[in-house]
């Protein structure tokens, strides 16, 4: 018999605290694991939170509406040989251990910028302590570290983990030079010499799998895992007009537009993640900087990356996770995927399979480093 | 990112513009920062601290102190305007506009349109505007709606450090005379400013907070207020809507009438007093352009009509506040 709490999710180095704005399934409900139980709000978003595990939800503690800090006790699934003097018996102790959890914060986020020479910086995002071994995020064109919100802490649990912005990107330097990629890879390169000594578990999505791809190509030696989310370079089709919009969209209801394309439920778009981006595109010279990057990455034949021979000469473990409805990078067909490579599709997810299934992209991302290990 | 105050956000602006167009300059009073005891220049940056350092950063040819008569400076900055400047004029409180209203309504609102296209007038008067200083009648009021009334201005008030900056730089690059009016209450508030330029567009309203149950839409300081409701409101089952609008000259008239369609509720939240004000406006506007999406009357939250009271108690009851607006809001909320 094992009792399983289901609790407030951290999203994010500022949030401390969510609002149960829905369940989605009542007390005594069979619930599986991956299922989503409950609507979690945050200041910046909404977003469910699927089951950890599969039982009975026995007892609902924290009702629809109510507000309650991170990591609380919100609901508790069990298996029906538990007996309610077991569930109540776990919630009294689970009060007690939730209250000497605020004081333990090794894991807790760190940002701060790298000095890659040349004047640039890169913004570096850190969760756990120094370690030989490291799970580095690489997001894709226009995102920023926050692409990872739902995934960082998942990863966080057994690994340190570091994520970046690319140059051009979120507080990082713009790319400097003619030679965009390039320069753009050697940033990071350097930026994870610094922050992230030893092994590195690469996991990229869409256009940072072309900049992982790089790196394992450069430094084979350091790498140990490889998952790329959606990644360029499999294929020659790419939505380029999704590319060309997102540049030139200076207003929200456009913006909006653009952004709904990523995702299989349009309406998971927030207007914090509207206004978020409308930040970084409005700051000078950023249009120009996702011009240059968007250049090296479609011409007027299709994509220009092609990764396939480095993962299929790469000797550690490669995953390839897609979303069935990405209507940005187009599904590889078969004869695109490298053999070595554990492909996985995600039937109800756009082009961000990590925000709208994060738990199982989080357990396919832990499933394939634990291969290395 | 740093976190820093309103004062601070304007004061970035002015001092980045000034560094990359030499066309900028500014006029107005104790601008240089007051020449204080001794003669010492730049001491506080003005009345409210906003042009610190300027001075000595740019030098008395681009930042001036003027005699104290806002019909003389701001028609030379209209004149400046016109033959090529990009003048920054700061009338110390809005209150003062009496005294040049010829010049901004019949002179600078004009020109493009009496010259046939050919005159171009890229000026911005900054001003204070609000109460809550304890400063009585003459210097708190909140004027933002008179300016809105007159085609050729675009007026611009901004809620927060992010959008006082971004918005203050799009301002000086405009070729239009802009009035842009800060409220003295939020000149200490706080917010993540990026180091760098950029500009937020005119007549761009901003979702300041997603809901579903009733769309608020606040100006100005106002937009604190909102939020401060809103906040309330999620505790008691309410999920609010709030909207700034961030110009009221262009008004954002697409996104008011989108979000009023979907929620159908509307409480509109300003602190100029009720006839003919902003909340009057935008009420006939979305009343004429929507009201078959309304499921109940238009709420205006507003100062009562009369001028602010220097009580500090009546004072205090004069500025709509949050307990008004959950008031309004819940008033509707059945229908």
């Amino acid at each position: 018999m094992s009792i399983e709490a289901v609790t407030i999710p951290k999203w994010g180095m500022t949030m401390t605290e969510g609002i149960v704005s829905d369940w989605l399934v009542a007390e005594g409900d069979e619930v599986s694991r991956g299922q989503e139980i409950i609507e979690v709000e945050s200041t910046k978003t909404t977003n469910a939170v699927e089951s950890a595990a599969s039982g009975i939800l026995r007892r609902i503690v924290v009702e629809a509406g109510e507000t309650a800090p991170v990591g609380a006790l919100v609901g508790v699934i069990a298996d029906a040989s538990a007996s309610d003097e077991d569930i109540d018996a776990f919630i009294a102790s689970f009060a007690g251990a939730s209250g000497a959890e605020e004081e333990e914060d090794s894991n807790a986020a760190s940002i701060k910028t790298v000095d890659v020479g040349n004047g640039a910086v890169v913004n570096v995002l850190t969760l756990g302590a120094e370690s030989d071994s490291n799970v580095v995020l690489l997001h894709g064109f226009g995102g920023d570290v926050s692409t990872w919100l739902f995934n960082q802490d998942a990863f966080a649990q057994k690994h340190r983990v570091v994520a970046v912005d690319l140059p051009g990107h979120g507080a990082s330097s713009p790319t400097q030079g003619s030679d965009v990629f390039p320069s753009l890879v050697a940033s990071i390169e350097r930026a994870l010499e610094i922050s992230a000594p030893g092994k590195l578990h690469l996991v990229a999505h869409s256009f940072g799998g072309a900049v992982a791809a790089a790196i394992a190509a450069h430094q084979p030696e350091r790498v140990a895992s490889i998952t790329l989310i959606a990644p360029v370079g499999l294929g020659k089709v790419i939505n380029k007009e999704f590319l060309d919009d997102f540049i030139t969209a200076e207003r929200r209801k456009p913006l909006k537009d653009v952004l709904e394309r990523l995702l299989a439920d349009p309406s998971k778009i927030s207007n914090d993640m509207i206004e978020g981006t409308l930040r970084f595109k409005r700051l000078e010279g950023v249009p120009e900087a996702l011009a240059a990057i968007r250049d090296t990455i479609v011409d007027g034949d299709g994509q220009r990356h092609s990764i396939t021979e480095t993962l299929a000469n790469f000797a550690g473990p490669v995953a390839l996770i897609w979303g069935g409805k990405d209507k940005i990078v187009p599904l590889p067909d078969g004869s695109q995927i490298p053999s070595n490579a554990k492909f996985s599709v995600i039937e109800d997810a756009g082009h961000m399979p990590q925000m709208e299934a994060s738990s199982e992209v989080n357990s396919i991302v832990l499933d394939n480093i634990s291969k290395s290990l | 990112m740093a976190k820093i105050s309103f004062r601070q956000a304007l004061n970035d602006a002015l001092r980045l513009e000034m560094a990359r167009d030499p066309r900028v300059i500014m006029m107005g009073e104790d601008l240089t920062g007051g020449a204080g005891g001794n003669g010492v220049k730049d001491a506080w940056g003005g009345a409210f601290g906003v042009t610190r350092g300027l001075l000595g950063e740019f030098g008395p040819e681009r930042i001036r102190d003027t005699p104290i008569s806002e019909t003389a400076f701001i028609g030379a900055a209209a004149g400046a305007a016109l033959t090529g400047m990009r003048p920054v004029a700061e009338l110390m409180f809005v209150d003062f506009a009496g005294v040049c209203l010829d010049q901004i309504v019949n002179q600078i609102a004009k020109f493009r349109y009496m010259f046939g296209g050919r005159a171009r007038t890229p000026l911005v008067i900054r001003a204070t505007y609000g109460a809550g200083t304890r400063s009585a009648a003459q210097h708190t009021q909140a004027f933002y709606p008179i300016f809105t009334h007159f085609p050729g201005l675009k007026v611009v008030i901004p809620s927060n450090p992010y959008d006082a900056k971004g918005l203050l730089l799009q301002a000086m690059r405009d070729d239009d005379p802009v009035i842009f009016l800060e409220n003295k209450m939020l000149y200490d508030t706080m917010g993540e400013v990026p180091d760098g330029s950029y500009t937020v567009p005119f007549g761009e309203a901003k979702v300041v907070r997603d809901g579903k149950d009733v769309m608020i839409v606040a100006i100005g300081r106002m937009v604190k207020i909102a939020e401060e409701a809103a906040r309330k409101l999620q505790s008691d089952g309410i999920s609010a809507c709030v909207i700034d609008p961030r110009t009221t000259s262009p008004l954002d008239e697409d996104t008011l009438i989108e979000f009023a369609e979907e929620i159908g509720r509307v409480v509109i939240v300003d602190e100029a007093t009720p006839r003919c004000g902003m909340a009057a406006d935008i009420s006939a506007m979305l009343a004429d352009k929507c009201f078959d999406s309304l499921r109940a009357p238009i709420k205006m939250v507003t100062a009562p009509h009369t001028p602010v009271p220097y009580a500090p108690n009546l004072e205090d009851l004069y500025v709509p506040n949050a307990d008004a607006v959950i008031k309004a809001v819940k008033s509707i909320i059945e229908r």
